[in-house]
Formats: C-alpha cells, structure tokens, sequence
C-alpha cells in the first residue's frame, strides 16, 4: 500500500510559535513528495487537536502519521493510542520534537526554524519505511523483591504482603529498622521513634507473606519487567537464625570488644553481637571480617588472636586451650619462635606489634605456676597405627594432631631423652628443660607412646609391626664442614654437638678465646654458651654484615649485651695447627656483592686482606645436613641433600612414608617444624582414610582486609625484665622473666581485633541451643519475582572532611546522630547527655546545614535538617532545663504539616536562633571566660557584627547523603543516579516513584532526602504501583527490538556476551544467534556491533536511519 | 530613621558584577560563612557578608567611601569555606578597585599602611622596621610607643630585622616596572 503521510505541527501555544516560524515549516513539509496534508494547530495533543488528526485519517485515508510537537517522552503513548483508534497500527507513527530540541535551545528564530523543518522533513522520509509491529503479552510473576529494611522498605513490604503477595525483603545489615530505629523521638510530634517503628519491624519478622532476608545483599538482576531474576548474596552470619533464642549466652562470653556502629560508635558491642535490643530477626550475628594477620601469617596456623583475646579478659585457662587446638608448645613457642605473627601485626603500624610469643610464654607459666591439670587420654576412635621417627617439634607435633585424631601413634626417639632439638640445640638459658618436659608428657597424657633410645632404620621392620604409616622427622643434626686446611684439629668444634653435650650435662673443655663461626642462632647459641661456661673471650666470625644475620635480632643484642664481640665480614681460610692442636686461624676479609639466591648480598673476599688470630676453641657454626645412615636406603633425597617430600603432602618417594622439619627443609625455625608435621598429620589421616591428599590444600585463609586505626591512643608494648648481665654470664638461669597476669592483661589489651571475631569458640560451649556455627558459608539465593522496590536509604555526612568545625578532632563537637543515641533512653550513655569528660554541657550550639547547601559537598538542602535541629532543642529542654541552646542556621525551612507550629514551640521555649552559618569552631581561647570551651566564631548576620559564642558542646546537624555504593546499586538494578548519587526517578514531578526501568521502583531517601512521613507516602505509592502490575497480571512486551537474519549471521556469537540483558542465546544446532524476544529491550547494541550486518533493529533500520538522515540533510 | 525609596538598586550590583572579581555577587546566600571566617573582620566597618548586601540593595556611596574592603589581607579563608564558590576575596578587591578609581580617599590608618607598602614594594621589598615607623608616624605616635614592647619582641628574636633586606638589583627593578604598569593600565582604564 502506498504510504499517505499526514504531517501535524504544533504551536505549543507559543512554547514552539514563539520561535519556530510554524507556517513556514507547515508550507515546506506541504510541498514533499509523500506528504498527502501537513497542517498547524495550536495544541496537537489536546482534544481537539487528536480529533483533527482522526478526521484526516478516515477522510484522507491516511496510513502514516508524523506529529512535531514536544519531546517523544510526553506525548508518544498519546498519539500512540490515536493511531489505534483510528484503526491503524501505532508503529506507523513518528514524532519530531522541535520544542526541546529547536524552540527552547536557541535565541534564534531563524535558526530554530531550519532545525524544525530539517527534523521534520526527516521525520516524514523515516515514517516512510517504518513497518507494522505487534506487541505481545507476558505474565506478571506475583513476587516482589524490596531491598533495603529501613522505613520506606518496611512500609513497602508490609503494604504488599497484606494484600496476599509474598515479599523477599532484603536488608544488608543483621536486623531490619534502618536509620529510623537509631532515632530518639521524631518532629514534629515527638513520637518516640522505636514505638512506633518496632510494631512495623516485628509485624515484618512474623508476616506469612514477608521473606525476610538480613545480613543479605542483592548481586546480580536479569530479565525484565514482570520476570527478575535476582541473585541474593546470604553473609554468613555464624549463628543459625532459627535456633537462637537471642538469649545473650554467647555475647557474655565473647571476649572481643568493638565499636557499635548502631551507637555511632559511642558505644561498643561485642564480636557475637545484635546490634539493638529490639531487632528482628532478634538472633544474634557474629561479625568475621576474615581472618586476623597474626592467625595468617603463623606457618603452624595458631590462632594467636584467639589467645590474645582471652588473655584480655583474664581467662588464662581458656586461653592456653584455643593454642592447644593447634599445638601443644605453649612455653616452648612462647621463647624461642621467631614470631612471623608480630611482624605482621596491625598494630606495628600505629606503635608496636602486640607482645605475642611474650603472650604466649605467660599462658604457660601460668599454667605451670598454678599446676597444670593432667590432660585426658584422647579416646582411640581409628583402629590404624601410625609411627613417628624422631621427637622434635616435627615430630610431636604430627603424634599431636593424629592422636587427637584418635590413632594410635608411637614416636620413636634415638636419643635418651625426648625432645630433638628443642632439648640439645637450644641452651638452658632461653629454653628451660623443665618446660619442654612438662609439653612433652602433655603429648604423651593424651596417649602418645615415646620410645626413646630407639633408632629405626628400617621402615619395612616398622610396618611389619603393624604401623600402617610413618612420619620420618629425625631432623638435620650432621654439622657441615667449611672445608678448609686445619678442619680437623684438636680444638676445633661443631656446634651442634657442643650445644647437645653441654644439653646432656658433660663436661666440655673449651680454651680461653673461642670463636664461632657462623650468623646464625646455633652460632649465637654456641657462643653464649661458651661464655657462660666460662670462655674469657667470645668471638663471632661472620661473612656478611649484620643485616644478613639470620639469628633473631632480640637474641643478637642479647649476646653482644653480655660481651661477646662480632667480626663481621670476615671469613677464616685456614686453621694453623700446633702439635695437632689449633692455635690460630688464618682470616680473609670480605666485602658485599651481588644478591644471591636467598636474598642476601654474597660476601666476595677482599684479595691481600688476610690476618691470623690466636684462638683457643673455634666452633664451626656453618650449617647442619642430613644424617643419611639413618634414614631407610630406598627414600629419595632432594639435590641439597635432604629428604624428598611433597610441598602440600609431605609424602615421599615410599608409599605410606611422610616427612617434614629439617629433614626435608634443612635447618629451619620450630614453628615451620611444627607446620610440616602438622600437614603431615592431615595427610596421613587422608591417607589411612582413603580420601584424596591434595584437596584444597593449602588451605586459603583470606586476611581482613582494612583495619580501621582512627582514634587508636598509643601505647608501647610490655617488655619483660631480664637478669643483669653479671648473673646471666655465670649461670645458665633463663634470660627473660616473663610477664606477670596484670602486664599480660595490659598488653593483650592492646590487641587492635583486626578480624573482630577471634575465633576463641568460647560461644559455642556457652550456646545451649547449638546454634552458633563458625564454619557457615555465604549462600547465593536465587529468586524469581516481577517487580523490585529500591529503598536503600541515606548515610550521614562525615563532617570531619570540614575541618573548620573541628569534628574528629575537637572532642565534643559530635554530629546529629551521635546526639540520636546519645539521648536515647536506650543508648550508650542512657540518655545522659554528657561531655568527653562525663560532666553534664551548661550550652549548646546547634550549627545546620552541615555539608548541605554547601558546593563544597553537597548542592542539595538535606531537608531534614531544620527540624530535626530544632527538635534536638526540645530535648535538650527536657533533658537539661537549664542548659542554655543556641542555633545557627542560614534559611529555617519548615514547609509541612505541623512544622511550622514547632518552629514556634522552639521559639516560644526560649532557644536562641542565630542567623549565620559558622565560621568556625575552635578550643583557643582569647579571654579566660573562654578557656576551657569551644567557642564557635560568627557573623550574626540580622545585626552585621562578628561574634564569638563558648559552649561546652557543638551538635553539628550534618547533612544526608546517598551510600558510597549507590552506583554500584544502581548498575546493578539498571537504573541512573542523578546528582549527588540519588537515583533517578522516572519523572520528577509526574511519576516519583518508578525509574527509568521498568518495574523497578524507588522509595525512601535512596531517591532524595525526606522525612518518614514522606518516605512512608513515597513507599506506598510504590508498592501501589507494584500491585497495580500484579493485579493485572501481565505487561506489554517491547515490541522494538532486535532480529537476527539467521541467513547472514556467521555465529560468531559477538553479539551474546554484548547483550546487557542476556537476551541472546547461541542455538548449537543451526550454529546461529538467537534473540528471546521477550526478553530483549531493543536497545541496538548487538545491531551495532554485528560484523555481518545481520541483526536488524525493527523500528530503526538502516534503511530508516538513512532516510532520516537524508531528511535533516535536505 | 528615614525611609527610603530604593531607585536603581539595580545598577550598583551590575556594576560590581562587571568588575573582575564581582561576577558572582548574586549568587551569595547571605550565610555570612566569609565574616565568621575573617580573622581581621573587627577591623571593617562592615563585615563583608553586609559589603554584599548593601551593594546588593544600591548603596554605592556608602559602600565605596567605607574602609572595609582595604582592610582585607586576602587570606583567603572565606573563599575556602564560601558554600557558593562566590570567592567573596575577589570581590572586595572588586570593591576596592572601583573606590581606588574613583578616587574615594578614606584618611584612615589601612589605607596609609597601603600607600607605605606599596613605597617599600618599589625597593624590591618590604622592610618591616621602617614600614612600622612609617605607619605610627603618619597616624598615632602614642600607638606607635604603645607598640614598642611587641616591637623589641620581634626585634629579639629576629623575626624584624633593624636593617634593610638584602635587594637583589634585578628584584628591585623589576618591581618597579610592573608598579609602573600597574599605575599606567589604572591611568588608561584598562585595569579591568
């Protein structure tokens, strides 16, 4: 059919005649080709103006229509549902507008003319081509998605729930109430906040038809108007919501004490906590924000957090049990671990890391001095036998584990006594026997079997005895040779075995100069040890400087505090004998090169530099190897000649067989030792078991991220007493003394509890209900519904960004909601009202718009403010009857019901109203009467003079603002933040409360700030709208969109993972792109980026386009 | 009091607003952030939150005759805090300019000071020393004596030298041209 094309220009009254020269424009477009009549009216959308275009169509036989009017947002929908009446398909209709997008942006008339008519004349040659299309229809899905718990939420939650539809209601923090149940009393009626908001939040928990989803954030939105998908992320919340009872066992216990964020942090709460009295769901929730550094970074996994924390709070017993669930080496890590957990320590970075391996040691003595109670025999639940070869930390600690496990473990040992290195490596002085005796008949109380004097060689004869599985860690105990002339005379000494020999009491004779050659803690070791046994003169000689000294530094500055000196940069070449007996010792010095493979710059000789010394005992301290004779024949070694073992197993080259400590690593600390035969332990368990090995090993343990340090005072750490130099060199007494139960309280106190929940599990024991579950996961939940409200709310300025005003640094200048809670009867301070130093505020000044009307932060009015400022003067009234209340406002802005009836009841109080914004706030005073107060500086702009006003407190009435992550919500739902990150609303007078998507609507102060009576009217006329769409039960689909020629498409499947709603599938069959039609939205961006041109926008094709375009260019 | 009929109110602010620095002078709330901000605002006869409105309500002589705005030390605080970007120090210098120009002489300590600076300024640089026996000299001797303690302050701990500073040859001569400049473009009008 030949298109007859009916052209309808608009006046607009003079909005488009009072520059577009209309009949200039109507006479042009009159002359095209195609056009059968074009004609001007005054207003084309009004009754008369539709009737007019009718008649054209019946009289005319019209089947194309063009109106030039206003913008297509207005009036589409109108001339639409003409098109339809009058009997012709609405997709035959096009709409210029030249009131936006000519009359109203220019000065011109001549050149707003020109726009009109090329965008008419376009606006004809595309209605040209334009072809039929139909709509089509799809269900509503009767669920409803509301996120964000607050009032709007609630209301809108509670509106539709009561007509019989069910509601997912998502709230991101552990309880519903928002901001609206952290305020006292609400203007202008002074209802008590919580009275009349907790009715609403109860009725929420308990609504048949409310899914109320806490501690839970929305990640994902697919599909479309009537059919969401939406994918919610459940945080664990560790306390299983339907058994707890909110019975407040668990937060008694809990020995963590952080900042309550419901309190503004003018409180605090505790690790398991429910943030208010009154919440719903009223379970409590444990906040893990990961895993502390300290636990982290420990090789063997201790939980020094845990301890920590219970040590701060007196209960030592319970303490030492939280380290015992790792290992049993309280006192033996608590000397001498190289304590990798306080490098890491958060702490270190405000002062200094937290006492830890100090901690540790007390926990331990403790113990001991008040008795340690015999542990129980570990009942044997496996029927296996497991072997352990070699009783160091490796060793116990994999028997440890396995016979906690419930195997049957016997550790054997070659030498006369337990202990490995811990008992002949480490001297007496840092490592008391006595408490190394004590840890080792801990292991074997639990059931452990040690057979000393016990060498085995053969693994073979072990299985034969039944063990089904053997850990091989007889450690490195072969001294290694420097390999030089003179080695082997008499006087010359390895350290290992001069350090076990003293360890076994026998007499050792040593020459008045000793040296010892090495920079590692053996070598510090031997040496200490050398003086102690009555060497006059002790030496060390190390090769490189002492910053590559590999010894733990605390031990270094020891040493040389009892006298003995250290040659750095030297190295010996030879040992010059007498008589067989050593005599001096030939030494060259170095000088640093290049790093090497471990890090650390290599020693280079200096050529010509060599001296002698005359040295009575020279004790090499050069490195320990692998004593291979005692290891079985058939094991495989590494290339720098230890045993061979797994990185995550610990298995070796012998089915069945595991290794670790300084067998496999070579020499290392204890707490890496103590790690192997920890591994080791799990994978022999999963061994014997049958179970895969290397499952998710290592195990990933994600460190909390930020720890929030403002505000923390500094405090340096404890330090323990040491014995006075004289008496240490006498004797082999222990060095340091340890810290006494006050100091280690004290220190523990420090701990900045960088991952809140410490994991102590002491909630789990105090729970009678079972309900608490440390080793919950986060869940995704996906739910189908046809609709979502968004009423994510506001968060309050931070006015210290305004540093004029002294928040954050002056102490009693605090901010609007910090004065909430402050006068709540059920806040922190119970609604005392009361300064830094708990005395009762004689003045207050009350300064408004803080961070709002402001470009400096924010343009808006927060429209709250004014009242609630004055409302703050009311309670101050009630609360301080002769407390003196000033206000400091620009505009006092009380435009609804009742406000201005308050406005006067403040005045009419006697609160003093000072018209200026603040200069600023400060505590220097100019006279004494100011001393002592904050004295906020003005211009009192009704009278013209600059004043200053001293008061004891300053409430600073900040502004609302949207969520740092509004745009982040925003992408998510697929809607638009306007300025100052609100979201967007569909139209800012006629349609407040949909936005652009549809089916997606706004309510509450995620869309502007508002009081709660406006976000309750915004939240229901949200949820109106919503069952509006239920209740009819289905929408009209786009009828738009995207086609693909299944002719042309190459498959190349560009266009599916372009596609912003998921609308385009892959069919596997005919290898082409398929487009869901209920699903597309008709937005072009697979048309556009289709490298065969074989996707076609049905209402704008190229052929469309083009002709458009040839329009305006005509 | 008199009341007053306001005749073209309207003339004196556009003025202002055409005068480099003034343009944003109808923009101002009135907050008077800028006269809680000022440090030596007790030193104005009008704080400059009131400079604004009286030109905003058409007081030109009183505005221009006023010593307020040449006793702004351009410290920039109330521009820092002004919530609408006015940078109120622009345009008191506005003011100041258009009193300058047309010629309203205020005989008052500030502007002396002013004139003494700008005396100094054609050497290179300002010597204090003199600057302050300059000013007590032209206006109260009793002040000055008054002054001598916080004068021996200063001087004692060097923070006032007794002698000239160094000059650089160049420095002063160069200052001097553009003083010269200055006085040239005020001359031609094209200051603006």
């Amino acid at each position: 059919m030949e298109p007859k094309i009916g052209v309808y220009i608009c006046d607009c009254g003079s909005n488009i005649l009072g520059k577009v020269d209309v009949p200039k424009v109507v006479e042009y477009i009159q002359n095209l080709p195609t056009v059968t009549i074009a004609r001007e009216y005054r207003f084309m959308c009004s009754g008369p103006g539709q009737d007019l275009i009718e008649q054209d169509i019946k009289e005319m036989g019209l089947n194309r229509v063009v109106v030039a009017s206003c913008s297509p947002q207005m009036h589409e929908p109108t001339f639409r549902r003409l098109m339809q009446r009058a009997g012709l398909n609405p997709y035959l209709f096009e709409m210029a507008n030249i009131r936006e997008h000519a009359s109203w942006v220019t000065d011109d008339p001549d050149a707003a003319t020109e726009k009109a008519r090329a965008l008419v004349s376009a606006a004809v040659r595309r209605v040209y081509y334009q072809e039929p299309l139909e709509t089509r229809e799809v269900p509503v899905h009767p669920d409803t998605l509301v996120v964000g718990g607050g009032i709007a939420g609630i209301q809108a939650a509670l509106e539709i729930a009561d007509s019989g539809h069910k509601v997912y209601l998502v709230e991101r923090e552990p309880s519903i109430g928002g901001h609206m149940i952290q305020l006292d009393k609400t203007f202008p009626t002074l209802d008590c906040s919580a009275c009349i908001l907790t009715p609403k939040m109860t009725l929420s928990g308990t609504h048949p038809f409310i899914e109320l989803m806490t501690y839970s954030e929305v990640t994902e939105v697919s599909g479309f108007i009537g059919n969401f998908k939406v994918k919610i992320r459940k945080k664990p919340r560790y306390i299983d919501v339907d058994e707890c009872n909110g019975c407040s066992d668990c937060e008694k216990v809990c020995p963590v004490t952080v900042p309550s964020e419901f309190n503004m942090k003018l409180g605090t709460r505790k690790a398991t906590y429910r943030p208010f009295p009154q919440a719903v769901p009223s379970a409590y929730v444990i906040d893990k924000q990961g895993k502390s550094p300290c636990s982290v970074t420990c090789p063997a996994g201790v939980n020094a957090h845990g301890y920590v924390a219970l040590i701060s709070q007196g209960k030592f017993k319970e303490a030492i049990e939280v380290l015992r669930r790792t290992m049993p080496f309280a006192g033996v890590c608590g000397r001498v671990c190289t304590h990798p957990c306080e490098t890491e320590c958060e702490r270190g970075k405000v002062d200094q890391p937290i006492a830890i391996r100090a901690l540790k040691r007390f926990m331990a003595d403790y113990e001991l001095k008040n008795g340690r109670e015999k542990a129980q025999p570990v009942e044997r639940t496996k029927k296996d036998k497991v072997a352990v070869v070699g009783s160091g930390p490796a060793g116990l600690a994999c028997a440890y584990d396995l016979v906690k496990a419930g195997y049957t473990v016997t550790v054997f040992e070659a030498a006369d006594k337990a202990g490995g290195m811990l008992r002949y490596g480490i001297p007496e002085y840092r490592l008391p026997k006595s408490i190394l005796d004590s840890e080792i008949d801990y292991v074997k109380e639990l059931g452990v079997e040690i057979k000393t004097k016990t060498t085995v060689k053969d693994i073979d004869e072990i299985k034969k005895q039944g063990y089904k599985a053997v850990f091989l860690a007889n450690g490195a105990w072969v001294s290694q040779k420097m390999n030089i002339p003179g080695e082997d005379a008499e006087g010359v000494m390895h350290a290992i075995e001069f350090l076990k020999q003293v360890s076994e009491g026998k007499k050792v004779e040593l020459g008045n100069k000793v040296a010892v050659v090495g920079g590692g803690n053996a070598a510090v070791d031997a040496a200490r040890t050398a003086l102690r046994l009555g060497a006059k003169d002790v030496s060390i000689i190390y090769r490189r400087s002492r910053a590559e000294m590999p010894a733990i530094a605390s031990e270094i500055d020891e040493m040389e505090e009892e006298g003995v000196k250290i040659r750095y940069l030297t190295n010996p070449v030879e040992v010059i004998a007498a008589n067989g007996k050593l005599a001096k010792v030939r030494c060259i010095r170095m000088e640093l090169g290049e790093p090497d493979a471990s890090g650390r710059r290599r020693p280079v000789p200096v050529d010509g530099s060599e001296f002698e010394m005359e040295i009575g005992t020279l004790i090499m301290a050069t490195g320990q190897a692998v004593n291979k004779s005692m290891l079985p024949g058939n094991i495989a070694y590494s290339e720098s000649g230890t045993v061979k073992a797994d990185e995550i197993t610990y298995e070796t080259s012998v089915k069945g067989v595991f290794a670790g400590g300084d067998v496999v690593a070579g020499p290392a600390t204890v707490i890496e030792a103590v790690a192997a035969g920890k591994e080791a332990a799990i994978s022999i368990d999963r061994y014997l078991q049958g179970t895969d090995m290397k499952e998710g090993r290592p195990e990933e343990k994600e460190r909390v991220k930020d720890v929030p340090k403002k505000g923390v005072a500094k405090q340096p750490r404890a330090t323990m007493s040491k014995l006075p130099v004289a008496e240490r060199t006498r004797s082999f007494k222990e060095v340091e003394a340890g810290l006494d139960e006050n100091a280690a309280i004290e220190e523990a106190n420090r701990c900045l509890n960088c991952a809140v929940c410490c994991e102590c599990l002491l909630c789990v024991s105090a729970c009678e209900r079972n309900a608490v579950r440390h080793d919950m996961k986060e869940e995704i939940v996906e739910v189908d519904v046809g609709n979502i409200i968004l009423a994510t709310g506001f968060k309050e300025f931070d006015p210290s960004v305004m540093q004029q005003y002294g928040y954050g640094r002056l102490p009693n200048v605090i901010t609007g909601l910090e004065f909430e809670r402050m006068v709540n009867s059920a806040g922190p301070t119970s609604g005392k009202i009361m300064l830094k130093n708990g005395e009762e505020p004689k003045s207050l000044a009350i300064v408004h718009c803080v961070g709002s009307r402001d470009i400096n932060y924010h343009e808006y009015c927060s429209s709250v403010c004014c009242m609630y400022s004055l409302k703050f003067s009311h309670l101050l009234r009630e609360h301080l009857p002769n407390a003196e209340v000033y206000e400091f406002y620009i505009d006092i802005r009380a435009p609804r019901k009742g406000f201005e009836e308050f406005y006067n009841r403040i005045l009419k109080e006697g609160t003093i109203l000072y018209r200026g914004r603040p200069g600023e706030i400060t505590d220097v005073a100019e006279t004494p009467y100011e001393q002592g107060k904050l004295i906020v500086k003005f211009e009192n702009t009704l009278i013209g003079e600059k004043e200053r006003l001293p008061v004891d407190m300053v409430i600073l009435s900040a502004a609302l603002e949207p969520h740092e992550n509004a745009r982040d919500v925003a992408r998510i739902f697929n809607i638009s933040c306007g300025e100052g990150d609100f979201f967007i609303e569909r139209h800012p007078k006629l349609d407040p409360v949909a936005t652009m998507t549809e089916g997606v609507f706004i309510a509450g102060c995620c869309e502007s700030p508002k009081d709660i009576r406006d976000s309750v009217a915004q939240a229901s006329a949200a949820a109106a709208r919503v069952l509006a769409l239920i209740s009819k039960g289905k929408v009209e689909t786009e009828a738009t969109i995207a086609e693909i020629d299944e002719e042309r498409c190459s498959g190349c499947r560009v266009c599916n993972l372009l596609c912003p709603y998921g609308a385009i599938d892959f069919d596997e069959e005919k290898k082409v792109s398929k487009i869901n039609d209920a699903i597309c939205k008709g937005c072009g961006a697979c048309v556009a980026a289709c490298p065969s041109a074989a996707i076609k926008h049905k209402h704008y094709t190229t052929q469309e386009i083009m002709a458009q375009i040839e329009g305006i260019l005509a | 009091m008199e009341t007053e009929t306001i005749k073209e109110a309207k003339t004196f602010v556009d003025e202002v607003a055409a005068e480099p620095g003034g343009e944003k002078i109808n923009e101002c709330i009135q907050c008077g952030v800028c006269s809680g901000s000022c440090p030596t605002v007790e030193w104005w006869q009008y704080p400059p939150r009131k400079i604004i409105a009286m030109i905003r309500a058409g007081k030109r002589d009183m505005v221009l005759s006023s010593t307020s705005a040449f006793n702004c030390v351009t410290c920039y605080s109330c521009m820092v805090r002004c919530p609408r970007n006015i940078n109120p120090t622009q345009l008191i210098h506005a003011v100041e300019a258009i009193a300058e120009r047309e010629g309203y002489k205020p005989k008052t300590p500030t502007l002396t000071l002013h004139r003494g600076l700008r005396d100094a300024m054609k050497q290179g640089r300002v010597w204090e020393f003199s600057l302050a026996m300059l000013f007590y000299f032209k206006t109260s001797l009793l002040e000055g004596i008054k002054m001598m303690p916080v004068a021996w302050d200063l001087i004692s701990r060097g923070l006032m030298p007794l002698l000239p500073p160094k000059r650089t040859k160049k420095g002063g001569q160069e200052v001097t041209a553009i003083m010269k400049a200055v006085e040239a473009m005020q001359k031609s009008g094209g200051a603006k």
